[in-house]
């Protein structure tokens, strides 16, 4: 299943990555927010880039609070100690993208989501877009220094571990791809609130998630913020990049699908 | 019923049922895998809904197989899969 791309494959990506530029991207800036809103606007946005209403746009996220963020497909019962979670304040939210639960501290992760039209990435395979889409990251931590490579299908590794993990959605002919990045991680609360089953670890050779993630803080010295903008250059000089912000409207929509759907416990019990 | 299985270098399929009449009944697959698009999921339960319990894992992936419609793509994960998670909960991988 993780097969390699290979080369000839390798090449058309890397074309394909190189239609991106000067798309007039749009950045919009770490903004702390409550993990429903954070989750609620990915959906705003992506539909907004894919109706044309607004241009390719990469967000970095910032989280007020700390929430454990379940995958579309995850069952909250599986993944979560929901009393251990209700206890210590986490919330529970399930986004629209597949994968795996995240346990997200504030200033712990690099959270970041990129928008755009579903035909800028034609002629690549849903696996090969998630390599492209997180291509500028692997060459932007390599030139700081870590040695980062991408894992097929869906992860940003390293020789010490794994360093993030990427998800996908689509929606009104764009393309959501957002990805978070270990900083730092509190194993010890983690193991407390995420259940990790050893069928999960079954492939991995090893006997923890906390052994599988290497976080960034273990392999720079950079601040997380130094980090976020040196990517946010990285991002820049590949393709380009303009200052945005959230409109007055994509707010009002965000904070509306939470109350119809992202703060609600249907959807976070989609799958109990 | 409880199984799972992990597709090696994939995704994780949690299968949850029960067995009524030898039947599987009240069937939710859950995981860490990516399906486009999402209502698809909808039609894989749907095919394992009211499947004999003695079905072979070839078997129930060949009734979620026959509901996939060209345009679903299963990442990180396969019929075979979740044929194997349900299986596995019924005792016998």
């Amino acid at each position: 299943m993780s097969v390699e791309i290979s080369a000839e494959r390798q090449q058309v990506i890397a074309k394909v990555v190189d239609s991106w530029r000067g798309l007039g991207w749009q950045l919009l800036r770490e903004e702390p927010l409550a993990p429903a809103l954070n989750v609620a606007l990915d959906e705003v946005l992506t539909r907004r880039v894919g109706a044309g209403e607004r241009p390719p746009t990469v967000r970095f996220w910032s989280w007020a609070a700390q929430a454990v963020i379940i995958g579309r497909f995850q069952s909250v019962r599986n993944e979560v100690r929901e009393e251990e979670a209700l206890a210590r304040d986490v919330a529970i939210v399930r986004r629209i993208t597949g994968g795996g639960a995240m346990f997200v501290q504030p200033d712990a992760t690099i959270t970041y989501s990129i928008y755009l039209p579903e035909r800028y990435v034609e002629g690549l395979s849903f696996a090969e877009s998630y390599a492209a889409l997180d291509s500028w990251v692997v060459a932007t931590l390599r030139d700081l220094g870590v040695d980062a490579w991408y894992a097929p299908l869906n992860d940003i590794t390293s020789a010490e571990g794994k360093i993030g993990g990427a998800a996908q959605a689509r929606r009104a002919k764009a393309v959501l791809h957002h990805t978070t990045i270990a900083y730092q991680m509190d194993t010890e609360e983690m193991a407390k609130i995420l259940r990790i089953g050893q069928e999960k670890l079954s492939d991995k050779g090893i006997a923890s998630a906390a052994k599988r993630v290497s976080p960034l803080r273990r392999q720079t010295d950079l601040p997380r913020a130094a980090i976020v903008e040196r990517l946010t250059d990285g991002f820049r000089e590949r393709f380009g990049l303009v200052a945005g912000e959230l409109s007055a409207e994509e707010c009002a929509a965000a904070a509306a699908l939470v109350a119809e759907q992202y703060g609600t416990d249907g959807w976070t019990h989609d799958l109990p | 019923m409880h199984g799972e299985y992990k597709t090696p270098g994939g995704k994780l399929v949690v299968a949850d049922f029960a067995v009524a009449d030898g039947t599987l009944r009240e069937v939710t697959i859950s995981g860490d895998f990516f399906l486009y698009p999402d209502e698809a999921l909808r039609d894989i339960v749907s095919a394992l809904e009211g499947a004999p319990s003695t079905a072979s894992e070839e078997e129930l992936a060949a009734r979620i197989q026959a509901v996939l419609t060209p345009d679903v793509t299963l990442l990180g994960f396969s019929p075979e899969a979740i044929g194997r998670a349900v299986r596995r909960g019924l005792g016998a991988a």
